[in-house]
């Protein structure tokens, strides 16, 4: 069964790093993907508009972690923004 | 060739600034000697809507003690600050300007986006407000000449004059063509340096998206540093040859011996160790400087993950076997990062490093990035003679200007 949220980021990440789908898995990083500093913080800036979020700031290395840390934090961030919603 | 023409060399004979540390050189480095940060809460109309919690702002700042009501409409918060330092340098190199030696100097002044206040203020007006008409002195307060033209006005400077932009390292580029235009013999003396006052809720909001902010203050070469911290300000020079200092009997400060520049030609905003430490390798062979002279490195050191080890291992590649010999440190962990300003600054402390054998700390920082294998000057100054120093400045878009200096 596919996960609605990972099923989106993978579209996003797919998007901007002009790649199959298909190449796309939970361990892969955006640096596999060839995506560099400057893309990750694209991408994780198409993720938050997408899902109208805010991903944590952070100075770090995005584009060496993985799609599946991406997608935890994506979830993260859905789950602590969904009772101010309803 | 400014060895070998020994009149053509270029010294300071004049130091202004403001910064967060507060108005004059001297007051920046008695602040920067004693480890003073002035890194703080951000105070902004909009702070609360902001995700980032502190900058390193002017303090205190009422324009309208310093200009008169004729003058100051025409002064985006840039020119301000760009003016005022201009003025202290001016008044500390006790030089006079007539039409004779007006027209023989050059204003070179340094900005990465001019005049921001009034260009964020102008677009509320514009987008939010619906204005139907801006404020007519719009368009003079936000050009990025402004404060080099100012400063022409107010002292009588005919010579050639401009504006330069290099975002991070604007005002170590527009030195380095300050030094370059009077060994040519096109000037005799310059005032140059650089200036900042970038800190608009669109400005934040832009760096905000960059993610490389830190949300509580700059620790540079710090395993917990996560970020730069926005600052704003400026710091102008007098500088002039030798010869011209020599006549007037001015007293010299110090001697830019050498400028190096390059472009990394790689991505926009990832820096390059080989660009850096080719801007580094170009300055010391400009100044016909050995690596092993070098006691002080005043660096980049912007406290991101990427820029302190990149520069770390720029100086390695650039000093090889004397890379440990100087006494390394990041004085924006005071003062902020003033985008265009920041190499003024830091020349300051450079100057004053020569000057008295003071190496300015690098605060703020918990535990030392072993990354970082540098002899870096943590927590307190150091009193070591210095002979010879290097202001590194390394620009987004991969754009790197480096001064070499003698005591």
């Amino acid at each position: 069964m596919t996960d609605p949220i990972e099923s989106r980021v993978f579209d996003i990440i797919a998007k901007s790093a002009g790649v199959d789908r298909e190449k796309i898995t939970a361990e892969t990083t955006l640096k596999d993907l060839g995506l560099g500093s400057l893309d990750a913080i694209e991408v994780i800036f198409d993720i938050e508009e997408a899902f109208d979020i805010h991903l944590p700031d952070q100075d770090a290395n995005l584009d060496a972690d993985t799609v599946s840390g991406l997608v935890t934090a994506v979830r993260q961030a859905v789950a602590s923004a969904t009772p101010a919603t309803t | 060739m400014n060895a070998a023409d020994g009149d053509r060399q270029v010294v300071i004979t004049g130091m202004g600034a403001v910064s967060a540390l507060g108005f004059g050189a001297d007051v920046l480095w008695d602040a920067m000697k004693a480890g003073r940060v002035g890194i703080a809460p951000l105070l902004h109309p909009r702070a609360e809507s902001l995700r980032v919690r502190v900058a390193a702002q002017v303090p205190d700042f009422d324009p309208a003690s310093f200009f008169d009501e004729r003058t100051l409409p025409l002064l985006d918060r840039v020119s301000q600050f760009g003016l005022l330092a201009a003025n202290q340098a001016v008044g500390q190199s006790g030089i006079r300007f007539d039409e004779a030696n007006g027209a023989r100097t050059a204003v070179i002044v340094g900005t990465g986006v001019g005049g921001e206040t009034t260009q964020d203020a102008q677009s509320e007006k514009l987008y939010g407000e619906h204005a139907q008409r801006l404020h007519p002195l719009t368009i003079v307060r936000i050009m990025a000449n402004a404060v080099a033209s100012h400063i022409c006005v107010r002292h009588g400077i005919t010579g050639p004059s401009f504006a330069v932009s290099s975002a991070c390292a604007s005002a170590n580029h527009a030195i380095a063509q300050a030094v370059l235009a009077i060994r040519s013999g096109l000037v005799d003396v310059a005032i140059t340096g650089g200036t900042e006052a970038c800190l608009s809720y669109g400005v934040f909001r832009a760096w905000e998206a960059m993610r490389v902010l830190s949300d509580d203050t700059c620790r540079p070469f710090c395993r917990q540093r996560h970020g730069l911290v926005l600052g704003e300000g400026a710091g102008v020079f007098v500088i002039e040859s030798l010869a011209h200092a020599k006549a007037r009997g001015a007293d010299v400060l110090a001697q830019i011996a050498g400028v190096g520049m390059s472009a990394d030609a790689g991505d926009i905003v990832a820096p390059s160790d080989i660009g850096a430490a080719r801007a580094m390798r170009a300055a010391l062979a400009d100044a016909r400087m050995d690596p092993a002279e070098v006691d002080y490195i005043n660096a980049h050191g912007t406290g991101t993950l990427a820029n302190d080890t990149t520069e770390t291992r720029a100086v390695h590649l650039a000093l090889g076997g004397d890379a440990m010999h100087p006494a390394v440190s990041s004085t924006k962990s005071m003062h902020g990062h003033a985008l265009g300003a920041s190499g003024a600054l830091e020349l300051i402390a450079v100057v004053g490093a020569l000057g008295e054998g003071v190496i300015p700390p690098t605060m703020n920082v918990l535990d030392p990035d072993p990354a970082c294998n540098l002899d870096i000057v943590f927590h307190t100054a150091r009193e070591v003679p210095v002979r010879a120093a290097l202001s590194n400045s390394f620009a987004f878009g991969g754009l790197n200007a480096v001064l070499a200096l003698r005591a």
